[in-house]
């Protein structure tokens, strides 16, 4: 691994297809619909410190979305912030990296994949930082699907009373839930008004355009932010995208080839 | 009991300004103290248990010591899992206070009536349960919970019971409150809001009364002062299901020691069946002071 990490979604896609093949794991199009969000965090918008995932000032990302942990394990590898061993072993007896988000990894901050959590964690946070006068963002990740569950709307309740500004909650939009379109299942549009009648500001962008994220990805003064980030399930393999399967099917030895051969760039090749 | 709640509440803001007191808009008067003396260090959260549990979470990240308030209907009951892994899974430094355990609210019904909150938090990695009977039970209870690194409930039930303690308590281990000097086959052992019942029948029938509070870790010292008794009889207003009876005899399987024969009088296995006052709640578990008297003299002249 080189010292400077590489945040390139290719690059991450490929970490997480290492993973899922070498673990036989499933969630693989949960992951690639927030790797953008991921690269961009990391890359340009959150303040951390590289030598290490919980120091003192860091801003906090949240993964309320369990089920994208790969992502988070693919920025961390870059990061330094986990061995390659690690990817290696995933799902293998005694390894150290689960299917879902669990705050056991140093990082991960909380335990997610049971849904509904991980935005009132954040709100807690960001009220605890505002309680201290600290100006951390706390970046919270959360599925469209997600949002079906109670808490989370308890939760923005509270943000908008309480005016967390520190807080920037990203709807990862994929538009898929797990059995079937949150359209035909439970209708979220729309959804950025839901979210402005809330009390928050929203913006509604595409969640691989890693331009607009920068500048979406803002905090607003005087009320919590969020982006709808449209995004395509499986994005950057074409035959994972958009397609509800691959939050359930593992990679074989001939999928694992062709999928790779869509993620290579001219390093990787080398 | 509510008094010393409320002061302990206040007094721990005032010494802590960490400490926070969260409330999903329960226990009105309760916080008249700390939102006088603290008015900062009180949230009234809103209507909403699951998120509450959640930024208590995410408040004890950032270094403060919250207190979480409700009716135990509704923390733990409604939102053991986020009690599970919001708090306890990361071992986070959160005290739950269970209001009105037990029968308290007989004429509101079923609803508000929590039997079952010691057995469903039991199972729950690092929490420690206390079930106060008193003041002192509960000032030992709480002073205790503030010291420990990881969460904590406070199960509080009926809190207008006779006093049993008449002084401060060292600690909360298990303790005899009564304890004649003729040696007896039969123990009483109670927790919460029966054991100024217990107490009062051991005093009547010449019998040692111990009083459990801290069922998980279960009192290391009760297996001890019970092994020698032929007979335990067990008073707790919670379930028969994981409740005290049930974390005594699995504290004698723990210990390897010889379960004596234990009587139950907790409560049954069912619903409110109509509407009442206290005692007439606890009269259809054949629990009210009335029917724990008439059985227990049953039980001892069967003996």
């Amino acid at each position: 691994m080189s010292s400077k990490p590489d945040f390139d979604p290719k690059t991450l896609r490929r970490h997480v297809l290492h993973m899922a093949h070498s673990g036989n794991s499933v969630h693989i199009g949960c992951a690639f619909s927030l790797i953008e969000i991921v690269s961009v965090l990391y890359g340009s918008v959150m303040r951390y410190d590289i030598t290490g995932p919980e120091m003192p000032d860091r801003d906090y990302l949240i993964l309320s979305k369990g089920h994208g942990v790969m992502a988070v394990y693919a920025a961390y590898r870059e990061l330094g912030w986990l061995e390659q061993e690690d990817l290696d072993r995933y799902f293998s007896d005694g390894s150290k990296l689960h299917g879902l988000c669990e705050a056991s990894v140093p990082g991960l901050e909380i335990c997610s994949g049971t849904l509904g959590h991980g935005l009132p964690i954040a709100v807690g946070i960001a009220y605890g930082l505002k309680r201290q006068g600290s100006d951390r963002v706390v970046y919270c990740i959360v599925g469209d699907g997600e949002m079906n569950e109670g808490p989370m709307w308890e939760a923005m309740l509270f943000a908008s009373h309480h005016q967390l500004d520190n807080l920037v909650v990203i709807v990862d939009a994929n538009g898929l839930q797990a059995m079937g379109t949150t359209g035909e299942i439970i209708n979220l549009e729309p959804f950025a008004q839901k979210f402005e009648s809330f009390g928050f500001s929203a913006i509604d962008c595409s969640g691989h355009d890693m331009e607009l994220l920068q500048t979406a990805l803002r905090p607003t003064p005087g009320k919590p932010h969020a982006v709808i980030a449209r995004t395509v399930k499986g994005y950057g393999v074409s035959f994972m995208e958009n397609k509800i399967e691959w939050h359930y099917l593992r990679l074989n030895p001939q999928l694992m080839e062709s999928a790779m051969a869509e993620l290579e760039t001219p390093e990787s090749r080398s | 009991m509510r008094g010393m709640l409320s002061e302990l509440i206040a007094g721990n803001a005032e010494r802590d300004p960490k400490f926070l007191a969260l409330s999903g808009d329960h226990g009105y008067a309760l916080f008249d103290a700390i939102r006088q003396r603290r008015p900062g260090q009180f949230v009234n959260v809103g209507i909403m248990e699951q998120a509450l549990v959640g930024i208590a979470a995410g408040l004890a990240k950032t270094g403060h010591r919250p207190l979480v308030y409700g009716l135990a209907a509704f923390v733990p009951l409604r939102v053991l899992e986020q009690i599970k892994m919001d708090v306890c899974f990361t071992k986070l430094p959160v005290i739950f206070v269970g209001d009105g355990a037990g029968l308290v609210y007989s004429t509101l019904g079923s609803s508000h009536q929590c039997g079952e909150d010691v057995a469903a938090l039991r199972p729950l990695p690092y929490i420690r349960i206390y079930a106060p009977c008193d003041d002192y039970e509960l000032q030992a209870s709480f002073e205790e919970a503030m010291a420990y690194a990881g969460p904590a409930y406070i199960r509080v039930g009926k809190s207008d019971r006779p006093v049993v303690n008449q002084r401060p308590l060292p600690d909360t281990l298990a303790h005899f409150t009564h304890q004649p000097e003729s040696v007896a086959d039969t123990c009483l052992v109670s927790m919460g809001s029966m054991t100024a019942v217990g107490h009062a029948a051991g005093v009547e029938h010449g019998l040692p009364h111990l009083s459990v509070f801290r069922l998980k870790p279960f009192a290391e010292n009760a297996i001890g002062l019970l092994s020698s008794f032929q007979r335990i009889i067990v008073l707790e207003e919670h379930s028969r299901y994981g409740g005290l009876a049930s974390s005594l005899t699995d504290a004698f399987i723990d210990a390897g020691v010889a379960v004596p024969r234990v009587q139950v009088l907790s409560l049954q296995d069912h619903f409110a069946e109509h509407c009442g006052s206290y005692q007439y709640a606890l009269s259809e578990h054949q629990l009210s002071d009335a029917d724990v008297q008439q059985r227990l003299r049953g039980l001892m002249n069967l003996s």
